[in-house]
């Protein structure tokens, strides 16, 4: 065997994987926010929601839990456009993430739903607070702290899944490899500098949300 | 006129009656200790004191208007005048020593922060935390904790003070710190209604100790009759079994 790893040659191909890289962010950030939404409304629904919608709720998250993703998005890129939905690549990717990402975050934030404490809406109840007030200043407080560091590693997680998108197609830092590497054929380089690009990306967030949870929600990550 | 004026209170959990026809007086400066065997019903007088349990009979009276605990506004205004300190501090976890004292005042009573934090600053420190101010309440012991919630209490100005069993979770060492704080009010004239397992303490500080249980007052008097010449059989077997530990 003789290979000589000749980084030089990838050199060019750098803005591309800053190309790939934004676009994964994207993904990650934007099916992120799309499952926080649809997770915190299921989350409520199953805390306090009728029977009935809960059940369907329950449904859709043991659904997506317990099947890959891969075959979740598999489904709406392939399947769905013989019942006349027709996704790019793109949206498919994201829209089969958002809905992942919805179900987990249903089951994270109702730990924190089901966390509040009685005795602490009690104390701000005889300290003459109001519902309202109560929500703001007892409830949702106690629930970023307590759900921050675990949407946080969701979070880190999901960056990392967006590399499944390559197989469709999509651009994004995967996707940039895997045409380089068909370009140049240095496969080591290739995909050695991808590995640090992921890691890269990853222990940014780690470190920026961490930060955002220590001094906002004094919420403990374990990095900061 | 009476502080404050409990006559015939009843309560239920669900369906089981857990006060039955309560009567206690209350004077101006008055320091009640209320004793009794565990679920004897101690804690639920104050609860429904505090409108956490509404009362399913009789009346509770601030000096001698009626207060209706099913009414918000109401409830409002009681808990202006009357402040509980629970057994288990009930300190808000997400906010340091000081906000924790300064919330209510500030948030929802709507006074200056300036000057609120002036006052929770002399509270913390006449409770001995005045170093504390910017911990919070999990970097805090349990004594430190509970007097954070005396502080917090306090910082409401209420007329009457009412405490459950603010020493049981604390380890011996710090009991003495939380009474010290309790002493210093009683000497400033602070109405107060103590439910406490310390019966030294009780019979020291209180000026009426009520001996309660099944949900019901069995027996009222000055700490010196209860303690030592008890009339009701009961009395006598709670006294001598808690004074012989
Ligand atoms: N949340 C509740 N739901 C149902 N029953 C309750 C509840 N809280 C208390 N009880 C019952 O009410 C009765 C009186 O309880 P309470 O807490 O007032 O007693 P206590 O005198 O304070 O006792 P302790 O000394 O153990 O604190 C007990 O029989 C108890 O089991
Ligand atoms: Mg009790």
């Amino acid at each position: 065997m003789s290979y000589t790893l000749q980084y030089g040659q990838i050199w060019p191909y750098l803005p591309r994987l800053f190309d790939g890289a934004w676009i994964a962010l994207q993904i990650a950030v934007l099916a992120f926010c799309g499952g926080l939404a649809i997770g915190t409304a299921c989350a409520a629904v199953k805390s306090f929601g009728p029977r009935w919608l809960a059940r369907i709720v329950s449904i859709y998250v043991v659904f997506f839990t317990n099947t890959p993703q891969l075959v979740q998005i598999y489904f709406l890129y392939f399947a769905l456009p013989d019942m006349g939905v027709l996704l790019s690549s793109f949206a498919a990717v994201l829209i089969g993430m958002t809905l992942n990402a919805g179900a987990y975050l249903t089951e994270i934030q109702r730990a924190g739903f089901e966390s509040r404490r009685v005795s602490e809406m009690e104390a701000a109840e005889v300290l003459g607070f109001s519902r309202l007030q109560q929500i703001r200043y007892v409830i949702l407080p106690h629930m970023a702290r307590v759900l921050f560091p675990p949407l946080s590693n969701h979070f880190i997680i999901m960056t990392l899944g967006t590399s499944m998108a390559a197989v469709f197609g999509v651009e994004e830092l995967t996707g940039q490899a895997f045409n380089i590497n068909s370009q140049t054929f240095r496969s080591i380089e290739i995909f050695s500098v991808t590995a640090v690009f992921y890691v890269a990306l990853t222990l940014a967030a780690s470190v920026l949300l961490a930060a955002i949870g220590r001094y906002a929600f004094r919420a403990r990550t374990g990095l900061i | 006129m009476h502080h404050l004026d409990i006559a015939g209170l009843d309560a239920h959990y669900g369906k089981m009656p857990v006060l039955s026809g309560i009567d206690l007086t209350v004077g101006r400066g008055d320091i009640i200790g209320l004793i009794g065997p565990s679920g004897s019903g101690k804690s639920t007088i104050l609860r429904v004191l505090m409108g956490l349990l509404p009362p399913s009979g009789g009346t509770v009276k601030l000096d001698d208007e009626p207060v209706n605990h099913a009414d918000r506004a109401a409830l409002r205004r009681l808990r202006d005048r009357i402040a509980i300190v629970f057994q288990q501090y009930n300190l808000f976890q997400n906010m340091t020593v000081l906000e924790n004292v300064t919330i209510a005042p500030v948030k929802i009573k709507k006074r200056p922060r300036a000057e609120v934090e002036a006052e929770a600053r002399a509270l913390l420190a006449k409770v001995g935390l005045g170093d504390k101010l910017a911990r919070y309440p999990d970097e805090l012991s349990g004594g430190q904790q509970q007097r954070v919630a005396i502080a917090r209490a306090l910082a409401l100005k209420p007329e009457i003070l009412l405490l459950d069993e603010v020493t049981a979770a604390l380890d011996p060492e710090l009991v003495s710190e939380v009474l010290d704080t309790i002493r210093v009010l009683a000497r400033e004239g602070m109405t107060m209604l103590i439910v406490s397992h310390e019966m030294a303490f009780i019979r020291e500080v209180a000026s009426k100790v009520v001996f309660m249980a099944d949900g019901r007052v069995v027996e009222t008097g000055s700490p010196a009759q209860i303690f030592d010449a008890p009339q009701h059989q009961r009395t006598r077997d709670f006294v001598s079994k808690i004074l012989r530990h």
